[in-house]
């Protein structure tokens, strides 16, 4: 069941003599859906070439052993087995890629296939290209390996050891590490009332996996040098810049080409050695090559989530329940690999302190690698595991000081008028009201009646519980941020690009720099562009995906980050108000008025007050395009624009780790209530509201769907998916048979609200808002430690993930993870 | 994963011993073996399919002899390469006199790597207690015979 509480406030249809109000805003019918639904987008598997070969990767056993030799001749002896490459190959034919951290990070060798070592249970050590998918798996099974099993390092706290090191050349399992001190800690502990201590909190690795899996068909053009890459690249503007020096080429020797990708979610960001790899093969051979991803392989040996243990946090906390801010020690673990990181250990500071006032943050972070799957960003990244640090402090203390959860929260979020609000690491939250958005997912989940369902549901022998999750979903990168964690770097800021142009037909035509991956990007910049040209969406036709040879893209396109509501929108309002100054230049050329004279409305440009002085933008098109004799030769108009937006920010104090490192900020607040069976720990979600306020809604259905496929995410991260690996570095959950996520029948009862904050930094006044899930992952946790005992009693849960035998392992003995808390009272 | 166990033979030691330490005899306790090789008295190799879901595993092991004290301790290593799986093993036995029969203390310590692993161990556990079972009555069965063997012998 979904209900939305408020309906758009713009009609869907404008009847006749009434008043155009515009696009945006108004859910009009998405421009993907009739390809999408007839079956009829094209992914890249569903792109073929002529005498193609088939990529198949054969991978490590092993999570951590010495490659002692590779021999792939019983492979290659395999009729119909094109050839082979092995980490030996790779290591002459590249170099490593780029790494972003200082040392010891920026010293580990990362390679598109593993060389004299695999890190990892999925690490590739060779790969067969066959005239066939399955000829391609059948060989890649007959290239022998001989290993040499080392120590298995599965944990991040042993990592610090370094007792068994992964990367030789880093000498240390530590990738990056740092101190982040802002305010006074040890003067707020000191003026503090209670302090709250709790000895450990641990966010559980987990993915929101994609429905399509990764991959490529890349074809190397021997006369030109370049190849061009149909793939599920989500960031290829980055990813060239890890691939291009690796292969020792120039940046436009790599052409990344996308139409329709199945979902991203931060997973694609990180293809780059999988695509290296088929660059190599694809020049070795000759021959177009095609990798598709099984979902073991993705599971196995693409990317997760970042998995993070939180030690001995400590809150100060004044009597009347004001929280003066909190220390903690962050070990994170990103696997065998950091190839997007260190970035995470800088990301999260968005975020610092959650959605409260809290002025007194200190936090030792630290980063290691582990013989598991590298991590990507995930929905949500880093901000998602320290926001539900910021979440289970607040219910954490709330239910050892016992003060009410709700009235917490209210007495410590920031409030309505004190935006922008600037927080102590110097990030600026642009606008919201997050007092108002709790009272709406209060008010949806029937909160005033809580008491009475708590009674009745244990008149039934049940547990309930209610619990509230409040996040942030900061938006459009301030990339200044990496030299934080590496001075050295030389990136900050942020752009995208768009194209709009009128051809001769009059034909209205976009392209965008952002690589959509099911965003309806098309949609919504049809709307944009129809509101400023004065035409309809239905007029706008917006190129499908991503194509670099239509070089509308810059050196940060892709979507990601919460971004393209701010960076995509604002680079096509950019170039759409740019054409439209053009068009009514070249109207007035043919007038012979003023442009100011010029209106451009339902697909005419037009002299004000005088309709029957109009151009059709067809014959715009055409007298630039084909009948331009007689114009000014002034008249300096292409009607092929490009624009660049680039968001306003400042390079970050490097010294001081304060900056704005982001410039949105949406909100989500999630409230959960739970029924538990106290004899077996099964529980269900019996009621669920999602409020979001991501500013302008320019689409309010897309908005919709980005917040339930969220929840669906978070849902699925709170009770059921984990990837579990054992003792020697097996995952146990390596594809959707032990890996449950979340189905339509999944899905609670939901209820969805919103409220509209406008940014005052967007050109649109929206904010990104596609990565807000985590409210849900805090909100079960919550409900879930309501459910089990309230007031300073219960278990507490510590563990971002609950699946049943949890909660039952929490009601058998509470008293284990009581120890886990202590308060001191002066 | 570690498997323990303990098994009486009616039989002296000698034979016990004499039957644990002839590959030939040893390769018809194997489950699903489908060839043998023996290479010298410490390496022999087997090529076997391992009942597991539909057509089971296909694995080629490689055996060897690491330790031995005649007659009462042996220690073997084994490593086995399959489609889907790679499987490491260190296994041992001590045999005691027991009266006029043997006792068998032996313990294994069995790593499965690669796909077939990420079954875990929930789901390999008693696949493996019931090779191991089937093992020791084929075992069983090869004591007694040989034990059998030398009784007629003894009687010409």
């Amino acid at each position: 069941m979904t209900e939305t509480t408020v309906s758009p406030e713009r009609p869907l249809v404008v009847e006749e003599g009434e008043e155009q109000r515009g696009f945006i805003g108004q859910s009009v019918p998405r421009k993907e859906d009739k390809r999408l639904v007839q079956g009829e987008g094209v992914f890249f598997d569903d792109v073929k070439r002529h005498e193609m070969g088939f990529v198949h990767f054969a991978r490590s056993p092993y999570a951590h052993a010495r490659i002692k030799s590779v021999d792939v001749s019983k492979a290659l002896e395999l009729d119909g087995v094109y050839g082979t490459l092995t980490g030996d190959e790779v290591a002459i034919l590249t170099d490593p890629f780029f790494e972003l951290s200082t040392p010891p990070g920026a010293n580990i060798k990362d390679y598109a296939l593993a060389v004299g070592k695999v890190r990892h249970v999925g690490d590739p050590v060779a790969a067969v290209v066959a005239r066939t998918r399955e000829l391609a798996r059948d060989a890649a099974e007959l290239v022998e390996v001989d290993y040499e099993p080392l120590p298995v390092l599965l944990d991040g706290e042993e990592a610090l050891k370094d007792e068994v090191v992964l990367h030789d050349d880093a000498a240390s399992n530590t990738v990056w590490s740092g101190i982040f001190d802002w305010g006074d800690f040890d003067a707020a502990l000191a003026e503090a009332d209670h302090v709250v201590r709790i000895e450990r909190l641990h966010f559980d690795r987990f993915s929101s996996t994609p429905l399509e899996c990764s991959g490529c068909l890349v074809e190397y053009n021997r006369g030109t040098g370049q190849w061009t890459i149909h793939g599920t690249h989500q960031m290829p503007g980055v990813g060239a810049i890890w691939m291009a020096p690796a292969l020792r080429v120039g940046i436009d020797k790599l052409r990344f080409v996308s139409q329709d990708i199945g979902g991203g979610f931060g997973n694609k960001i990180t293809l780059h050695p999988q695509f290296t790899a088929c660059c190599l093969l694809a020049r070795k051979l000759n021959r177009p090559v095609q990798w598709t991803e099984w979902r073991t392989d993705q599971h196995t040996a693409n990317t997760h989530g970042n998995e993070r243990t939180f030690l001995d946090v400590t809150v100060p906390v004044k009597a009347d329940g004001t929280m003066l801010g909190f220390s903690v020690r962050a070990i994170d673990d990103c696997g065998a690999f950091p190839r997007y990181e260190p970035l995470g250990c800088i990301i999260w500071a968005q975020v610092t302190p959650g959605c409260y006032r809290w002025r007194n943050v200190r936090v030792d972070f630290t980063q290691v690698c582990t013989n598991k799957s590298p991590v990507a960003p995930n929905r949500g990244y880093s901000r998602m595991q320290h926001l539900w640090l910021t979440e289970r402090i607040v219910d954490i203390v709330a239910n050892e000081l016992g003060l009410d959860p709700v009235e917490v929260r209210k007495r410590n979020y920031v409030k309505q008028d004190e935006f922008p609000y600037e927080t102590p690491n110097g990030c600026v939250y642009d606008s919201g009201d997050y007092a108002r958005c709790l009272d709406i997912a209060l008010e949806l989940i029937g909160y005033e009646t809580i008491e009475d369902r708590r009674r009745e549901a244990e008149s039934r022998g049940k547990l309930l519980g209610i619990g509230i999750g409040s996040t942030l979903d900061s938006g459009t990168n301030n990339f200044g941020q990496s030299m934080i964690l590496n001075p050295e770097l030389q990136f900050s800021g942020n752009n995208e690009v768009a194209t709009v142009k009128l051809d001769i037909f009059g034909e209205i035509v976009v392209t965008l720099g952002t690589v959509p991956q099911g965003q309806s990007h098309e949609t919504t910049t049809a709307q944009v562009v129809a509101d400023i040209l004065g035409c309809s969406p239905d007029d706008v036709n917006v190129r499908a995906g991503h194509d670099t040879y239509w070089n509308s893209h810059a050196g940060f396109s892709g979507t990601y980050a919460s971004q393209f509501a701010v960076t995509g929108l604002g680079a096509v309002k950019g170039a759409a108000d740019k054409l439209a100054g053009e068009m009514k230049l070249l109207a007035s050329a043919v007038f012979g008025c003023s442009p100011d004279d010029i209106e451009l409305a339902e697909g005419h440009a037009r002299i004000k007050g005088n309709p029957e002085a109009a151009l059709p933008f067809m014959a715009l098109g055409a007298i630039l395009n084909a009948n331009n004799a007689g114009l000014p030769p002034d008249l300096d108009i292409s009607l092929n624009v490009r624009y660049v937006y680039r968001p306003p920010f400042e390079k970050p104090d490097l010294e001081r780790k304060f900056g704005n490192l982001t410039l949105t900020y949406a909100t989500q607040i999630h409230a959960c209530v739970v029924e538990v069976d106290p004899e077996t720990g099964v529980y269900e979600i019996v009621d669920y509201a999602a409020v979001d306020d991501c500013g302008k809604r320019i689409h309010p259905q897309i908005v919709e769907g980005q917040v339930h496929g969220a929840t669906a995410h978070a849902l699925g991260a709170a009770t059921h998916e984990i990837f579990t690996y054992d003792e020697e570095g097996n995952l146990l959950t390596p594809n959707f048979y032990d890996y449950h996520v979340p189905h339509a029948l999944d899905m609670p009862p939901m209820r969805t609200g919103y409220v509209e904050s406008e940014s005052p930094f967007t050109p649109l006044g929206a904010k990104g808002m596609g990565e807000g899930g985590g409210a849900g992952i805090h909100a079960m946790c919550a409900a879930l430690q309501n459910a089990l005992g309230r007031r300073g009693e219960g278990p507490i849960v510590s563990r971002s993930c609950n699946p049943y035998h949890r909660v039952w392992e929490l009601l058998q003995n509470p008293s284990e993870s009581r120890k886990l808390v202590t308060v001191e009272s002066r | 994963m570690k498997v323990t166990g303990e098994r009486a033979f009616q039989a002296p030691r000698a034979t016990v011993w004499e039957v644990l330490n002839d590959p030939s005899r040893l390769a018809k306790t194997m489950p699903g073996v489908e060839s043998f090789d023996i290479h010298d008295d410490k390496r022999w190799s087997a090529h076997v399919k391992i009942p597991l879901g539909l057509g089971g595993l296909r694995m080629s092991i490689d055996f060897e002899k690491t330790d031995e004290r005649e007659p009462e301790f042996a220690k073997l290593h084994a490593k086995g390469n399959g489609v889907g799986a790679i499987m490491n093993m260190d296994t041992s036995f001590n045999l005691s006199e027991a009266g006029d029969g043997t006792n068998m203390q032996w313990e294994a310590d069995v790593h499965i790597l690669g796909p077939v692993a990420s079954m875990g161990q929930r789901v390999l556990q008693p696949i493996v207690s019931q090779q191991v079972s089937h093992v020791l009555a084929a075992l069983d069965a090869q004591v007694r015979e040989a034990s059998a063997a030398g009784a007629s012998s003894e009687g010409v």
